[in-house]
């Protein structure tokens, strides 16, 4: 009788409940958000011109952005190609100090999209204390524009688009940041970030906005050692196999090749040598599996999660 | 509770008891044989009993990888099962868990078989590409057109030592154009008690198995057949692993048709389609000692089809079969960080792995005079890989292909010699076989045997083997002796080795182990069979096994049985018989510390059983009672997983029902 009981349980056990698959795309893409679409973020008008900036989703995020401006003849609805564009990102602190960021102040026209192409680095989010401005200037039929805008920089709630700003050991002031993979999975991801430096001005400053006053560049021949781990305790400092340090490429950002063994919260350990070997920042961590004991960071590194 | 079933049984027999005379001039269309090293009944010497992996430990070429008191992987030439293929009736059915707790023989139960095949190397290569051998679960499948219509048994019993309570009962039908076969059975065992009395915690296990076979005939000479069997294991402990079973359920069917041929070269043909779906699903919930919760969730999906022919011309006779099946092997595991609300961490330990072999295989036999026979053999295989999310296998092996196409070649020869009393035998074999998808596809598989997390290598050769093997034997009246020896030269063996690359995954892992081709390994099997009936109802026999397994380098190999006996006593007397046996190990000498091994000390055990048939009104009862491991030996063996102590005394006592 028992095993009929138990019998007749089955059944009915058999035709219910079962665990389901996990929906892989479904279960990679949970904790990163989907902005693969450029919309305009901000625009402005000066005389008859109208500039706009696109951004992925919109937005302007804190780090990396890349960003397509047009101009636009509001007159005969004329795209102009042939200007000169300069892009200036200012950043205004509670103290009324001002600094900018990483990014492309002379924007180039890229003739295959039909856009001029930029970047910019954002280093911080806009707060009720921190507030951000570009200035934009453009000449069009030899007569110079100049135009500036409020505009407002977001968290970043794509930790893989996670960027860091640090002091060298040469005094220098570099940032570090994440532009690719966006959506990253188990497997074999290019790893694409650029890294910047604050050009310290050589002038005195003259009007503002001086360009001499703000200027960075990709810095160029280094290389980012690369030791990705799992900061979870649990998971006992576990790392992956075949990482590709990052060094860089023609485009001028720095590629390399980082292996997740698993989705969750990761810790990329950086090392930046320049070009000579001279470490300038991050230090080695140790190797060792301790389950239970959240690995040591290098103090330099950028967390990632997806 | 179990009368109730088994006057469902009484009723249903008695019903059938009505005498009919019945006459087919046509032969049972089960007849059809093929010689075979069968074992007739499921049972052993010891006990009337017995779990399929019991039965199957009674075979000297089996020996087993315990985790716990259930689910044993067998060991076919001391070699694991991927190197052999286990075929319920022909049909490829593949485990869902990575870490071997589901071997097919966890699928089925003693009263749906009606025997095992256990062929030795390339000789097994009917079923498909093998190196060690096949192991067949034969169903039960009732002829048609009995004299007696209705047939059942039921089988109850207890043992003391875990609390196990079972009750098999099955039943047939046998009509001149139907037959129906049917089984059902639940066993439930507590923990074990090991030689000490000390419980061994989390072994304990519920297995729930049934079954029904429909055949129709179609015609004088053709029927078809339905097969389908159901089994749930639920909470099932593994004390040698950090986790436990919670849930695994198996379905297995399959419809065949069959035509037999009273003329011509062509006698029989026989062709299947099957399905079978399993799901198993991990536990680690009970085991506080864990850092780390997990969920492992597994899926093997396969469709296939098994069809043979059976050839006889003279002297010559021959099977062919043609196989062909489609598995889907999906593993997950999900670790939960401390912090719960924390992202969970999410891989595949296999990822979406298809496996499509298509197979023709032949055996031919010429009986070439009254005293001697040879047989030649030959196969030959397609498999297929394919990986979905491939992106798991690149992080250790870049650029490892998504695809892989292999070919299995298999051919094997063998010559029988008998004269007067005295039989030889030598053979021969060659054959390939693809890696399972474990050793090609695996993803940080943890193993607590040796504690490495493992790799699969998509690009890992084929390992072939080369075999040789032989016996002698002496019979008469009184006495009887066999001698039997193989010897397999595998090239491209397949065994884990450390990683320089790669950390732990799991946590209680030490590192991580690829899995990688020796250039070579060698295994060598030896047995020897004595039996002598002293009196004529006293009977002795007597088994020693010997097999020694090295790598490349003269290493040792894991999971060889080092030197073994048994023997055993067997009194008849009227309806009244007595049986007692001591079995053994030798100290494991060559043992493979690389491979987590440590030396396993030697240990002897002694049995004892009696049993009484008797028949009330029709039906034929048997009861048994005995005891195993009477002395309450505290050991463990060679293959105990993790050294997890075997069980101590256990007192059994069953009843067996026939009518």
């Amino acid at each position: 009788m028992k095993s009929l009981i138990y019998g007749i349980i089955a059944l009915f056990v058999v035709t219910s409940c079962t665990i389901d698959k996990t929906d892989y795309n479904a279960e990679i893409g949970s904790e990163v958000p989907d902005n693969y679409e450029f919309k305009e973020a901000v625009s402005f008008t000066s005389g008859n011109y109208k500039i706009s900036i696109d951004a992925l989703n919109g937005t302007f995020y804190k780090g990396y952005n890349e960003l397509h401006l047009k101009i636009v003849n509001t007159q005969n609805n004329q795209e102009i190609s042939t200007s000169a564009v300069t892009f200036l990102p200012i950043m205004s602190n509670a103290d009324g100090s001002k600094s900018s960021c990483p990014h492309e102040y002379n924007v180039a026209y890229d003739s295959a999209n039909k856009y001029y192409s930029g970047y910019s680095v954002f280093t911080g989010e806009s707060t009720t204390t921190v507030s951000w401005k570009l200035y934009i200037s453009f000449t069009v039929d030899n007569q110079a524009y100049e135009i500036n805008k409020d505009i407002s920089v977001e968290k970043q709630s794509n930790k893989n688009l996670n960027m860091t700003a640090f002091t060298g050991k040469d005094d220098e002031q570099y940032i570090i940041a994440l532009i690719s993979p966006q959506k990253p999975t188990v497997s074999e991801n290019p790893l694409v970030a650029g890294v910047y430096k604050y050009n310290k001005p050589t002038t005195p400053a003259g009007t503002f906005p001086d360009p001499t006053q703000f200027s960075y560049s990709e810095v160029t021949g280094y290389t980012l050692k690369l030791d990705p781990r799992m900061p979870e305790a649990s998971m006992g400092n576990h790392s992956s196999p075949n990482n590709k340090d990052l060094t860089q490429q023609d485009d001028g950002l720095y590629h390399g090749v980082v292996n997740y063994t698993m989705t969750g919260n990761w810790t990329l350990n950086l090392i930046m040598m320049n070009q000579n070997g001279l470490i300038l920042k991050g230090t080695v961590v140790p190797t060792d599996f301790t389950p239970g004991v959240e690995g040591v960071k290098s103090e330099l590194y950028i967390d990632t999660l997806f | 509770m179990k009368y109730i079933i088994m006057l469902l049984f009484l009723g249903m027999s008695v019903m059938a008891q009505n005498p009919h005379a019945h006459h087919d001039s046509i032969k049972n269309l089960e007849e059809v044989t093929v010689k075979n090293a069968t074992k007739k009944k499921i049972e052993t010497e010891m006990k009337m009993a017995v779990s399929v992996d019991e039965f199957l430990s009674s075979s000297e070429n089996i020996s087993f990888i315990k985790r716990g008191a259930y689910a044993w992987e067998p060991l076919l030439n001391n070699m694991s099962t991927e190197r052999s293929t286990v075929t319920i009736d022909g049909m490829h059915v593949f485990g869902a868990c990575t870490d071997k707790m589901d071997p097919i023989t966890s699928y089925v139960e003693s009263n749906n078989l009606a025997a095992i095949d256990i062929k030795s190397g390339q000789e097994g290569s009917l079923h498909g590409a093998t190196v060690a051998g096949s192991i067949d679960l034969r169903r039960k499948s009732t002829p048609f057109g009995l004299q007696k219509k209705w047939n059942g048994a039921y089988q109850t019993g207890f043992e003391f030592n875990n609390k196990q309570f079972f009750n098999l009962g099955n039943i047939s039908y046998s009509g001149t154009k139907f037959v129906a076969d049917g089984s059902i059975s639940y066993r439930t065992a507590d923990n074990y008690h090991d030689g000490n009395n000390d419980e061994v915690k989390h072994s304990q296990y519920n297995k729930f198995n049934t079954s029904l076979g429909l055949a129709y005939k179609t015609s004088d000479l053709s029927s078809v057949r339905l097969d389908a069997i159901f089994d749930m294991a639920k909470d099932v402990g593994f004390p040698a692993l950090p986790m436990d079973l919670w849930l695994s359920r198996a379905l297995i069917t399959s419809a065949s048709y069959k035509q037999l041929f009273e003329e011509g070269l062509v006698r029989v043909v026989d062709t299947k389609i099957y399905f079978n779906a399993i799901e198993h699903y991990m536990d680690d919930t009970t085991r506080p000692e864990n850092l780390v919760h997990m969920d492992m969730p597994g899926w093997s999906t396969t469709y296939g089809l098994v069809s043979k022919a059976n050839l006889k011309r003279n002297n010559y006779s021959s099977e062919i079969q043609l196989n062909a099946y489609d598995n889907l092997s999906i593993a997950e595991m999900r670790m939960y960080p401390q912090d719960r609300s924390e992202r969970t961490m999410f891989a595949y330990s296999w990822p979406w792995v298809t496996t499509r072999f298509a197979g023709l295989s032949m055996n031919n036999s010429w009986d070439l005079s009254d005293k001697s026979q040879l047989n030649l053999g030959g196969s030959l295989g397609v498999n297929y890989n394919y990986s979905k999310y491939v992106e798991f296998n690149w992080i250790f092996h870049p650029g490892a292909p998504q695809e892989k196409t292999r070919f299995l070649p298999s051919i094997n020869a063998g010559y029988n010699l008998n004269i007067d009393h005295f039989n030889f035998s030598v053979g021969t074999g060659y054959g390939h076989r693809a890696p399972s998808v474990s050793e090609g596809y695996g993803y940080y598989i943890y193993n607590s045997f040796d504690r490495y997390d493992y790799i699969g290598d998509p690009n890992l050769k084929n390992e072939i083997s080369y075999e040789g093997n032989a016996s002698a034997g002496f019979k008469n009246e009184k006495f009887s002796i066999q001698g039997k020896i193989n010897y397999f030269y595998i090239q491209n063996y397949i065994i884990g080795r450390i990683l320089s690359m790669g950390s732990p995954m799991n946590y209680q892992s030490v590192g991580v182990k690829g899995y990688t081709s020796l250039d070579y390994a060698t295994l060598l099997n030896m047995s020897a069979n004595v039996s002598y009936d002293i009196l004529e109802h006293l009977h002795w026999k007597g088994t020693l096994t010997y097999a020694r397994g090295m790598d490349d380098k003269g290493g040792n190999l894991p999971f060889i049985r080092p030197l073994s006996y048994l023997t055993s006593l067997h009194y008849m007397y009227k309806n009244f018989g007595i049986q007692t046996s001591v079995n053994g190990d030798f100290e494991q000498i060559n043992y493979s510390p690389e491979y987590g091994e440590d030396l396993t000390g030697a240990y002897t055990i002694w049995n004892i059983s009696a049993d009484y048939s008797f028949k009330i009104n029709k039906v034929r009862s048997t009861i048994q009672v005995g005891a195993e491991n009477l002395l309450n030996e505290y050991y463990s063996t060679y293959a105990d997983w993790g050294n997890i102590p075997r069980m101590g005394r256990n007192i059994f006592m069953s009843l067996k029902l026939n009518f």
